[in-house]
Formats: structure tokens, C-alpha cells, sequence
């Protein structure tokens, strides 16, 4: 187990590489003088020539494109990503500070999923074609075809218009996270919820369940033990997909919400064409997205025995 | 030559003038610093501070009146004085400017000359700006006067040195680190990207101080977030309301305020482009676009009708009498047709016009600031140039940065853009977009020249604004510029002024709306009682 886990965490290495290239490489073909969008954002106004030439040396843009990132890469292996064109703060600082409040709502939006989908995947499937089927089915098609703004738009109509229990936007309390926990929770368990039921409905088909229900097997049992453990290797590997997807992508979300999280900050870092902060993006969520696929195949081990049994 | 500006301090003179009627009529006294208590939350679009050495926190973008400038642009773009008494201009090329005295900073360090000149050098060492802020530039003379030397001969610099950025710190400050200016608040909180609470400054050298205890300005990166916010009660006021469901402010039971106009949007038309782009180069074509432009039907379709026409590419207001001067062209898509018509442009298939084989078709770029800052706007020119045989081809550019790329390349007949006017210059964005380009010139200046720039009579007349030394005659040069590029070569087409609105609650008596919303005074805001 120790050498599988070590042999995927050195497959990071060529990943970093690659990925902080390719993302080096498409930020620099992308139009637009880093060091005059910087200055123009932190003057209020067009920046002169002259202040943008000083501002390009300064932050290294007048090496050519192979040094930058050969200098870029050498301080990267030692630690240090670099500072923001953006803010001037250090990129890897602005990516710790915000990854635990991105990492709050997304983990509260796949809990939430989970709380959804799988008991109603599993009982659409049980009950094939009864009512708590064709309600899953309305659930999961709203739950798909709602874009995560207007879910969001509709939740603060509710909550914060309507009731008044939330606030709309903000960070500052747990209730700020309600809604963007929400909004990620009800957008990711269509999917799941319809991945769960057909999963499970292939899970029942099997001779072994016929047998464990011929044997007289509590249907509790049957159910949770031996057929929803079953489906759960698919399960997991979608579960882990999206929560590295939620970590990455709730850029709207995070918008609407006012939510200091990481999706907002690559986003503005996009427009302002802030190299370091992509780079260190990328490189950051290529390491989550690699450890989460690692704990998802460690917990294949724990659900199947029989592929901890085949690594050996 | 030698002008001067004696500065009246028009809160002595709203005092001698029966401010104190005005007070109790208000239900404040006449210290408006003792009056000072309540809170208000105000809802404000997302935290656009920088936090390194280049740090606006507090000042820029949004402006919390912690610091103050030099001189005060009021809601009409005229200097008043603020910090800085009066100032006078001498030869060759210096601003001499005398200090108000008395005034300290929220620490209680003194405001002087050496608070200026630390100023000055902060601006120097960040590249000097369009002042042309050197690291010689300031000089002491004595604890409350200072001389200003930019590195070329600056004549608008009283007017470009109002604006919030140049707001003044006290020798040593890192804004980065702490807040401490001589405005009418103090800072009590800033948690980025969240909230910024400030609270009335007790000791404020002016007379009209806080009208309110605390205002927490809570950040919303979301426009319709910001809506309904002010919606849930979460907020008493929201500043910079979409125009498009300004509506919904009323529906909703809040009290929707407009302010004068400080915004605009305006197209602008390629005169020198290469195949494809260069059928702006025949001004037949040029003054049948001007004209086939219903900017009425822009504003109550795109807009719900809260913008007004547009006169000028920058808000009338700051072209003081000679606002009058400058007219857009009307409406008259008849007249456009005939223009046409007469320049050879006959309709062709599909109803677009031809000539020589050629047909009618033109880009429009839309992309600055961004693209959804216009709304319908391009599709709703698409269908008035269809109207008169123009084919319109609508460009996205996903940023401002992929359209000043393509603006450098030439790529494209018209040109959408929208902007603001954050100071008291009325030359500075006419010759900036108009000027003929100039060999080594600032890269921005040459892609609009190289692509909009008319000629000498533009240029003499924009430098004669630039250099006039009574503001009168820099306004009335600059309106001259504006008539040629909008009316004789039609380079510009005038579309909307903008002014901001806002919506507050019950809980808001009284707050005037600056035009420009950087130069925001908060200290007019009070509650009703």
C-alpha cells in the first residue's frame, strides 16, 4: 500500500510539469500586457508607457518566454510560486488562504449530495417505476437542467427575501455557507442520483443478490451490504470527479455569493492575465485533483477487498 | 504668464450663507461632527483593493473617505479646494500650491508640506502617472506650501491631481499596513473581499463632517446579488444599481436616486483601416451611421430608459458653457439613406447596399469595458443600420485586453467602448482617442490615433485645450475638438450618457450622488430618524 501510495504521489511531478507548460503556454498566447492590465487595475487608469515598461521589468516579462518559465519552474521546485501580478501577494498565500473556503462549501455540496442522491437513487431503484422513481427522475432533470446562478438566484429569493434566515451574500459566518453549499449539493446529486439508481439496478440483477434474497437475507442487509457497497466503486470514482470539479469550478458560484474562494481568483487572474497565479493554479489543483483520485483508489481497497487482494 | 486660484472654502461660505437653517432643517447642528451617530450598511460592487506597495486601500476603488485629495472635483467636474487652499501656476512650468493649515491626520500627525511631498514621491516611484509626478518633482518652501514641477509643462494638473488615487498620506504610510488620512472617516475594519467599516472622524478639520456614525460597505461581486440584498434588508442602500431592473428597486418598496451624468458610451468609426476594414475611410458612410442611430429607442430598450442621449464621448457637464457647443448629430434615417445614395451605395441583394461590387458591410467590436457593460446595445445598432442597407457584423471580444489587441491590429469598422470621467480635464480622453500618432508616443494613444486620429485642425485645437491656462478656454477648445470629430468628420458617434443610480431603504434620509462614482463624498448620508 505505502509503495502504491508513493509511486502515484511521484506521478505528480511529470503532472506538475506538464500542466504548469501547457497553462504557461495558453496564458501567453492569450492577448494583453500582464503588466499593463496590473497597472491599469491598480491606477484607475491607463497606466503610461513608461510605468509599463518599468512594471514589465519588474516582473521579469521582458526575458524571453523559455526563461520565464525555466525561472518560474527553478523557484516552483523550491516552494516559491511566485507573486501575484494581480494583488502583489504571494501566489501560494492567496491559494492556501482561499482553498479552505472553497474546500467549506464544496465538501458541504457533496455531502449534501450524497444526503440526496444516494437514498433516492437507491430507493428509485428498488421501487423501479413507482412513485419515488418518476419524483427522482423530476429531481434529477430539475437538479440537471437548473444552471447553478439560477439555483443560486432562487435559493436568496427564498431564504434571504422570502424568510429572511440567510444573508445573501458574505463570508464572515457559517450562514454565509448555507446557500453556496446548496446551490453545488442540488447541481451535483442529478447525476449522482441517476448514476445510483442504474448502478444499483444492474447491482440487483445479480445472481448473487438472488441468491442472498433466495436465502432469506434481510432486505436492509441485502440492500446496504452486499448490493449499494457493490455499486459504490462507480459511485466513488463520479463522487470524486465532481467534488475536484466543485473545488475548481464554483467560479459562479463564488461570484454570486461573494465567496473568497479559489474558482473566483483563477477567474480574475484569467482576465488579468496574472501567469503566476494560473501557474499556481493549476499546479494546486493538479495536486488536489491527483490526491483526491489517490484516496478514491485507496477507498476502492476498503469497499471491494478483492482489488486490495488483486495489488498484492 | 502667472494664474492663480484664490480658494473660497465653501463651507465657510454654506455657513455664512445660512448653513445653519440648513442644519436644523436636516435635524442635524451645525457640527455635524456631534451629530454624527446610526450606522448604515451600504451594498458596493466587489473589493478591488490592491494590498502590496502599490496599495489604494481605502481610496481607490472604492472610496471610503478616509483620505482626501488636494482639490475636490464636485458632482459638475469642477476643482474646489480641499486640502490644498489656493494655487497658482508659474513660469515655466510650476504649480505652486498653498496648504490649509490646522488640519491632522486620524493619528494626529500635522498635515503639511512633507505629507504632499511624500505623496508626490509615492506617485514618482510608481511611475508618475499622466501628472508627470518625477522624483524631483516636489519641492518644500515652507511647512504649508509646496512646489510642483511635473516632467513636462502640465497645465491640467490641478485638475488631474483631484483624483481619489492622489489622495494624500501621511509621511512614512504604507497604506498596505494602515489607513490613515485626513477625510471624514476613520477606519474601524476591512476583511478583504468581504466588508469595510469606517466611523465618523470626530476630529474633521471641515465643518460638514459625518452625517452618519458607521457605514460598512459590504462588497457584492454580483450585481442582482447586490439587488437583492438591499431587497432581504441585508443592506440600506446599494450603490451602482443595473440599469437594466433599476425597476425593480421601486417594485421592491426601496427609493431609487439617480445622479448627474458621469458616464458614457459611444462608437467609434475606423478612418484608416486597410481591406476589409476601410470603408470608413468614405464619410458618406461615416455620416449615414451617425445619423441612422436612434439613441432614444438604445436608451429605453437597452437601457429601460435610465441613461440619457448622448452629446459628447465624455459627461457634457465638464465643458461648462461650452457644453452648448457641442451637439450629436439627429436622428434622421431618411437623410442616411440619401447620403447613400448620392455617394453611389445602391441597394443590392438582400437589401444591403453596394458599390462597385462591393457591399455595405461592416464590424462592430464590442468589448470595452467589457462586452455585457452594452447590453443589447450592438444588436439594437445592427438592426438601425439594417435599416438604412448597412450590414452589421457584431464581434465579442471575451476582454478589454483581446480588444486593444485588435484595435492595435485595426481589425474592425466600429467601435463600442464605454468609460467614465474620474477628473476635471476635459481634454484628456479627446486627445488620447484623437490625436494624430506620434513616433515613440504612449502605445495606447497610437493604436486610437492610428485608427480614429483626424488630422491638424484636431490636434491644434485639443493642444490649445491642453496648454489654455483659464478653464473657460480649455472647456470651449475642447468642446471645438469634440464638434470636429463628432460632427464635421464623424469619427464618433454619441450614444447614451450615463449617471449612477442608487436604491436605499427607509432608513436612508438624504445622500447626493457624485457623478463620478471614485470621487463619492459619503459625509452627505444621513437617516431618518
Amino acid at each position: 500500500m505505502v509503495q502504491f501510495v508513493l509511486r502515484r504521489l511521484l506521478y505528480l511531478v511529470p503532472v506538475w510539469i506538464g500542466i504548469s507548460l501547457v497553462a504557461f503556454l495558453l496564458a501567453n498566447l492569450a492577448p494583453g500586457d500582464p503588466a499593463r492590465l496590473a497597472l491599469q487595475r491598480a491606477l484607475g487608469r491607463q497606466p503610461t508607457g513608461a510605468e509599463t515598461a518599468a512594471a514589465r521589468e519588474q516582473m521579469g516579462l521582458n526575458d524571453s518566454p523559455p526563461v520565464q518559465y525555466l525561472n518560474w519552474l527553478g523557484n516552483a521546485l523550491t516552494g516559491d510560486l511566485g507573486l501575484s501580478y494581480r494583488t502583489g501577494k504571494p501566489v501560494l498565500e492567496s491559494l492556501v488562504e482561499r482553498f479552505p473556503t472553497t474546500l467549506q462549501i464544496a465538501g458541504g455540496g457533496l455531502l449534501l449530495a450524497i444526503a440526496i442522491a444516494i437514498p433516492l437513487g437507491v430507493l428509485a431503484a428498488v421501487y423501479r417505476r413507482g412513485p419515488i422513481d418518476h419524483l427522482s427522475r423530476v429531481v434529477a432533470l430539475l437538479g440537471a437542467s437548473m444552471p447553478s446562478y439560477w439555483v443560486a438566484y432562487l435559493l436568496i429569493l427564498l431564504f434571504s427575501v422570502r424568510l429572511g434566515m440567510l444573508p445573501v451574500a458574505g463570508s464572515q459566518t457559517w450562514q454565509h455557507a448555507v446557500m453556496p453549499a446548496l446551490t453545488l449539493g442540488i447541481g451535483g446529486s442529478a447525476s449522482l442520483m441517476r448514476l445510483t439508481r442504474s448502478e444499483m439496478l444492474e447491482t440487483l440483477g445479480q445472481d448473487y443478490i438472488r441468491t442472498a434474497r433466495a436465502k432469506g437475507l434481510h432486505s436492509r442487509t441485502l440492500l446496504v451490504r452486499h448490493a449499494l457497497r457493490n455499486t459504490m466503486i462507480p459511485i466513488s470514482t463520479v463522487l470524486g470527479m465532481r467534488f475536484a470539479g466543485m473545488l475548481g469550478g464554483a467560479v459562479i458560484v463564488e461570484t454570486i455569493f461573494s465567496w473568497p474562494g479559489i474558482g473566483k481568483l483563477v477567474v480574475d487572474a484569467i482576465f488579468d492575465r496574472d501567469y503566476p497565479m494560473i501557474q499556481g493554479f493549476v499546479i494546486f489543483m493538479g495536486t488536489a485533483f491527483l490526491l483526491i483520485n489517490l484516496i478514491v483508489d485507496i477507498g476502492y481497497g476498503l469497499i471491494d477487498p478483492r482489488i486490495r487482494l488483486a495489488r498484492r | 504668464m502667472s494664474i492663480s486660484h484664490r480658494g473660497i472654502d465653501r463651507r465657510q461660505l454654506m455657513l455664512a450663507t445660512g448653513a445653519a437653517g440648513i442644519a436644523v432643517a436636516i435635524g442635524k447642528s451645525t457640527s455635524a461632527q456631534e451629530a454624527s451617530s446610526g450606522s448604515v450598511r451600504v451594498g458596493v460592487s466587489e473589493d478591488g483593493y490592491r494590498t502590496d506597495e502599490r496599495a489604494n486601500i481605502g481610496f481607490f476603488p472604492l472610496n471610503t473617505n478616509i483620505f482626501e485629495s488636494l482639490v475636490y472635483l464636485t458632482p459638475d467636474y469642477q476643482i474646489e479646494p480641499l486640502l490644498a487652499e489656493s494655487w497658482e501656476f508659474v513660469e515655466p512650468s510650476t504649480w505652486r500650491l498653498k496648504l490649509r493649515e490646522g488640519v491632522s491626520f486620524h493619528d494626529g500627525t500635522p498635515f503639511n508640506a512633507e505629507a504632499v511631498k511624500y505623496t508626490m514621491d509615492r506617485i514618482a516611484s510608481n511611475g508618475g502617472g499622466v501628472m508627470g509626478i518625477g522624483e524631483e518633482s516636489a519641492v518644500i518652501v515652507d511647512d504649508s506650501t509646496i512646489e510642483i514641477t511635473p516632467t513636462y509643462v502640465n497645465m491640467r494638473m490641478m485638475e488631474q491631481i483631484g483624483h481619489p488615487n492622489n489622495s494624500i498620506l501621511p509621511p512614512g504610510l504604507n497604506p498596505a499596513e494602515s489607513r490613515n488620512g485626513t477625510g471624514p472617516f476613520r477606519e474601524v475594519e476591512y476583511v478583504a473581499a468581504d466588508h469595510y467599516t469606517v466611523e465618523a472622524n470626530p476630529e474633521y478639520w471641515g465643518e460638514s463632517g459625518a452625517g452618519v456614525g458607521e457605514i460598512t460597505f459590504q462588497f457584492y461581486a454580483d450585481p442582482t446579488a447586490r439587488l437583492l440584498a438591499l431587497q432581504a434588508g441585508d443592506v440600506d442602500l446599494i450603490v451602482d444599481v443595473p440599469r437594466q431592473s433599476a425597476s425593480e428597486v421601486e417594485a421592491a418598496g426601496a427609493t431609487l436616486v439617480s445622479g448627474p451624468v458621469g458616464a458614457y458610451e459611444a462608437m467609434y468609426m475606423n478612418i484608416h483601416g486597410v481591406e476589409p476594414y476601410d470603408l470608413g475611410q468614405d464619410i458618406a458612410v461615416r455620416e449615414a451611421v451617425s445619423i441612422a442611430i436612434d439613441r432614444q429607442q438604445v436608451i429605453d430598450s437597452a437601457w429601460q430608459g435610465n441613461a440619457e442621449p448622448g452629446t459628447t464621448m465624455i459627461p457634457p457637464a465638464i465643458l461648462g458653457d461650452s457644453a452648448s457647443l457641442v451637439s450629436a448629430p439627429e436622428f434622421d434615417p431618411e437623410r442616411a439613406r440619401e447620403v447613400l445614395e448620392a455617394a453611389g451605395w445602391v441597394e443590392g441583394e438582400g437589401g444591403v447596399r453596394e458599390k462597385d461590387g462591393r457591399a455595405l458591410n461592416l464590424t462592430i467590436i464590442n468589448g470595452y469595458g467589457t462586452a455585457a457593460d452594452h447590453g443589447s446595445v450592438p444588436e439594437l445598432i445592427q438592426a438601425q443600420l439594417g435599416d438604412i442597407g448597412i450590414d452589421l457584423e457584431i464581434i465579442q471580444t471575451p476582454d478589454t485586453a483581446t480588444y486593444e489587441q485588435r484595435l492595435g491590429l485595426g481589425e474592425g469598422d466600429l467601435w463600442l467602448e464605454a468609460g467614465s470621467q474620474n477628473d476635471g480635464n476635459p481634454a484628456f480622453l479627446p486627445e488620447l482617442l484623437f490625436r494624430s500618432p506620434e513616433e515613440g508616443g504612449e502605445p495606447e494613444a497610437t493604436a486610437y490615433g492610428r485608427a480614429f486620429a483626424t488630422g491638424e485642425e484636431f490636434d491644434t485645437t485639443i493642444t490649445r485645450s491642453r496648454e489654455a491656462t483659464d478653464i473657460a478656454e480649455v472647456q470651449e477648445a475642447a468642446a471645438e475638438a469634440m464638434n470636429i470629430v463628432i460632427n464635421e468628420e464623424r469619427v464618433v458617434t454619441p450614444l447614451c450618457g450615463f449617471y449612477r443610480i442608487i436604491g436605499h431603504t427607509d432608513a436612508v434620509a438624504s445622500f447626493d450622488l457624485h457623478a463620478s462614482g471614485v470621487n463619492q463624498r459619503w459625509t452627505s448620508l444621513t437617516l431618518a430618524e
